[in-house]
């Protein structure tokens, strides 16, 4: 009783999050993919961490200032864990932000990935694409363009194609974008693992063209998707184009894609926080626990998390991928679609 | 047992919503997820959330009539006839037809919605981007062009109501737009403090400094007010079921929301009624809008349920709480499960049942508050604003939103500028412009003159135009 009255009050805001065990940070409404995605996985969590999370929602563009916000004074509280996602990491290649990943401890992450599907009967390589833009929705879209026109694509080339050969639909939402691919307004879609068995496994209208694999730590190469066998982005390719996806253009998009996936999901604190241990292994535990993981599983579809110091050797090798070639032809394709992008030198190693 | 527990706590916690100025299913809603975690039942959310949306529908009339202080978005043109009536000593029966009508319609759609729910698909799939867009031009130029006693001044609130919407994000560019730097800006301004302080606040101080007559009103007056609400929402059904009919038919639209159903349902009551006067306690204006209200409630439940895409603002947060307890609307797994439907359609049907004779009775207390000075409840409902207004981010920007949203809104009413056109305007700023994005990124111009729906509304707009600034008698003084 005491325990929901206590609820109660935090729901009200009687109560501030600071006198919580934890709080964690969403930087999106309520409702969000983020927040459902910190709500599961906090419930299972508590269990292991032997302490309540309280969840604080701080929305706002993009989802970048309550990532700043953290940033810049919620991160000195030790017990203020902040919650990125996908979106975060595109944002920190490309948009001006404050915050800065190499800065805090990491606790844990889930290498995730999207999946993109066209229309059944519809050929990408032969019709006009039309794929909605949204957050996160760049890395399709230049992988997109890359499988349709195959090895070598420079960047100057893939502005071309952008401008005269697709139709990059702006202004729709997940729930927009649907509903029009169900009804054939656009033809190509993409959607994470776990959303696309939901809503389109085993319907006739729709059909996996590929999936962009998955991050392995121990190589740093992206490679197949065990959701999706024989269906990885490089294997597609190459079954279509006789050689493995390379140039330029390639290159801006794997790093991108990687700064959006490999960090879909990521829980940080600040650095040297006393906590950082605590929570990594009340991670390590759940993540050894059949029942805790199902749970998870179950809203997320199945990938491997990574947790602790091995994040730390993903970071490394994310940020060996910024070159300086690679982020300033990314910057220079996003800008020619519209996209405010900036060319962040201190990215750069 | 625990389905009864559960139940009446949704019904009692929804009412108590519902009565909170301003604050709406919507923020009852969000208020629920510091305690999703204690639904070991996931199918106890579904009777909780469920009756919580219903009884908040219709706890919302009472502010609109007896404070003058919408309950939610949907129910601010409730106010424009409902208060007058109340300042004229018939509160009771304004509050009577409001909830009869909202009860029935939100009976006949949840019917109609819950016991035949896939067979709504092909609607939805049927209104595309063309027709939202055309829909969305013909909604607005209703309500702007057929209510509005001063039009131009209606089109100048709407103009700048949507410019206030714009202020943000840009969606086509993803760089903030109208935001001044200000990063507390860049997620746009939100709804709640713009309802509270462009609409509700300058209602408050009017009231504050209002020597309204006092009527007392005995138990008899009540009891025969009330049974007259009840006579006056048959006589004037069609009213009544025309507001269901367009309230019901904008909840099967993802994403345009409950207050436009109301307000264009308000319209098309004056538009019906040419030689009726609205806006200073015709009952008839009151019908017409609450019919809307439980039927969009009842609909927007559709493209959630079947489709996973939210009908309306509080379906977002309906749609997250499920996905907690691991329901994913819109998928497989959901669509077949008979248990769920079965709970949604239970808790729905038990939920309006319990809460008509709960309403009814309350009218007796609720009248009485007519009777009160204002001056000792004003700081009440002030607090419980700046409380909806600041479940954003709780920061200080919260409060300056408010107060920024408060001026203007009292200059919009000083200079008689339709406040309701310009939250119109606000409201569907950012549906109008993706809408638009949308349309242009998939069609041409062309399209919308050899497709047969959208065709049919660019003609009724051009009619409801023409007709608002050339023919139409009967327009109202919007607040």
């Amino acid at each position: 009783m005491k325990k929901l009255l206590i609820t109660l009050l935090a729901s009200a805001g009687i109560m501030s999050a600071a006198q919580a065990e934890y709080t964690f940070i969403v930087p999106q409404k309520p409702g969000g993919g983020t927040s459902v995605w910190t709500a599961v996985v906090a419930t299972q969590l508590e269990k292991f961490l032997g302490e309540k999370i309280v969840i604080r929602h701080l929305p706002g563009a993009n989802d970048i200032p309550g990532f700043n916000k953290f940033h810049k004074e919620l991160r000195f509280d030790d017990k203020t864990v902040m919650i990125s996602h996908g979106g975060n990491g595109e944002s920190y290649l490309v948009d001006s932000v404050d915050y800065d990943y190499y800065q805090y401890d990491p606790i844990a992450m889930m290498n995730l990935t999207i999946v993109s599907a066209h229309q059944t009967g519809f050929d990408p390589a032969v019709g006009e694409i039309k794929f909605a833009a949204g957050s996160g929705t760049d890395p399709d879209m230049m992988s997109q363009i890359l499988m349709i026109n195959g090895p070598g694509l420079t960047t100057a080339r893939a502005k071309e194609i952008f401008a005269n050969n697709y139709r990059y639909v702006k202004g729709m939402n997940s729930g927009d974008r649907r509903l029009a691919y169900q009804r054939g307004e656009l033809n190509v879609t993409r959607e994470s693992t776990a959303a696309y068995t939901k809503h389109y496994e085993g319907k006739d209208f729709s059909q996996v063209w590929y999936s962009h694999g998955v991050f392995n730590l121990k190589t740093g190469q992206v490679e197949a998707d065990p959701n999706y066998p024989g269906k990885s982005f490089s294997e597609v390719f190459k079954a279509k184009w006789g050689v493995a996806p390379a140039g330029e253009f390639y290159d801006a998009y794997i790093l991108l894609r990687n700064f959006r996936d490999v960090m879909q999901k990521a829980l940080w604190v600040n650095k040297g926080n006393p906590n950082t241990d605590q929570l990594r292994e009340a991670f390590r535990k759940m993540a050894a626990d059949p029942e805790a993981m199902a749970a998870i599983y179950k809203d997320t579809g199945k990938y491997e998390w990574i947790i602790g110091k091995d994040m730390v050797t993903a970071l490394d090798m994310l940020r060996g991928q910024i070159k300086p070639n690679t982020l300033r032809n990314l910057v220079d394709f996003l800008q020619a679609t519209s996209k405010p992008a900036v060319f962040k030198e201190n990215l750069i190693k | 047992m625990e389905y009864a527990l559960f139940l009446l706590l949704g019904v009692a916690y929804g009412f108590v919503v519902g009565l909170i100025p301003v604050a709406g299913a919507t923020t009852g809603l969000i208020a629920i997820y510091s305690f999703v975690g204690y639904f070991h039942n996931p199918y106890m959310l579904v009777v909780f959330t469920t009756a919580v949306v219903v009884t908040s529908s219709i706890g919302d009339s009472f502010c609109s009539v007896v404070m003058n202080i919408p309950g939610a978005g949907g129910a601010a043109a409730t106010m424009l006839d409902g208060f007058p009536m109340a300042q004229r000593g018939e509160a009771a029966r304004a509050l009577s037809a409001s909830i009869s009508t909202s009860w029935v319609n939100g009976l006949i759609w949840g019917l109609l919605v819950f016991l035949f729910l896939p067979y709504y698909s092909k609607i939805v799939l049927g209104f595309g981007v063309r027709e939202m867009f055309t829909f969305l031009l013909f909604s607005v130029t209703c309500v702007v062009f057929i209510s509005s006693r001063y039009w131009f001044r209606g089109l100048i609130a709407l103009a700048l109501g949507i410019f206030v919407g714009l202020v943000g994000l840009d969606p086509n560019t993803a760089a903030p737009r109208f935001t001044g730097g200000l990063e507390y800006l860049g997620d746009g301004i939100q709804m709640i403090p713009v309802m509270a302080g462009v609409l509700a606040f300058p209602e408050l101080l009017s009231a504050y400094r209002m020597h309204v007559q006092r009527i007392y009103l005995d138990n008899t007056a009540i009891k025969s007010q009330l049974l007259q609400g009840i006579k006056d929402s048959w006589q004037y059904k069609w009213d009544g079921l025309r507001g269901g009919f367009i309230g019901g038919f904008i909840g099967l639209i993802p994403g345009i929301g409950g207050a436009i159903a109301d307000w264009f349902a308000y319209s098309q009551t004056i538009a019906f009624n040419k030689t009726e006067e609205f806006g200073k306690g015709n009952v008839r204006g009151v019908i017409g809008c609450e019919g809307a209200n439980n039927a969009q409630k009842a609909t927007s439940y559709v493209p959630t349920v079947l489709f996973g895409v939210p009908g309306a603002p509080f379906e977002v947060i309906i749609m997250g709480l499920f996905m907690y307890v691991g329901l994913e609307m819109g998928t497989p797994s959901v669509l077949a499960d008979q248990v769920f439907f079965d709970h949604l359609l239970s808790s729905y049907l038990w939920s309006l049942f319990i809460i008509l004779p709960v309403s009814y009775m309350f009218i007796k207390y609720a009248v009485k508050i007519t009777n009160v000075p204002f001056q000792y409840y004003f700081w009440l409902i002030l607090a419980s604003l700046v409380w909806s207004s600041t479940q954003y981010t709780g920061m200080l920007e919260d409060y300056l939103m408010l107060a920024a949203c408060a001026i203007v809104g009292l200059l919009l009413k000083y200079l008689k500028f339709s406040r309701i056109s310009f939250l119109i305007g606000f409201i569907l700023s950012a549906r109008v412009e993706s809408s638009y994005m949308q349309f242009t990124g998939l069609y041409e111009w062309h399209e919308l003159l050899t497709n047969t729906v959208p065709l049919l509304l660019l003609i009724a707009t051009g009619i409801a135009m023409v007709y608002g600034v050339f023919f139409n008698k009967a327009k109202i003084d919007f607040v």
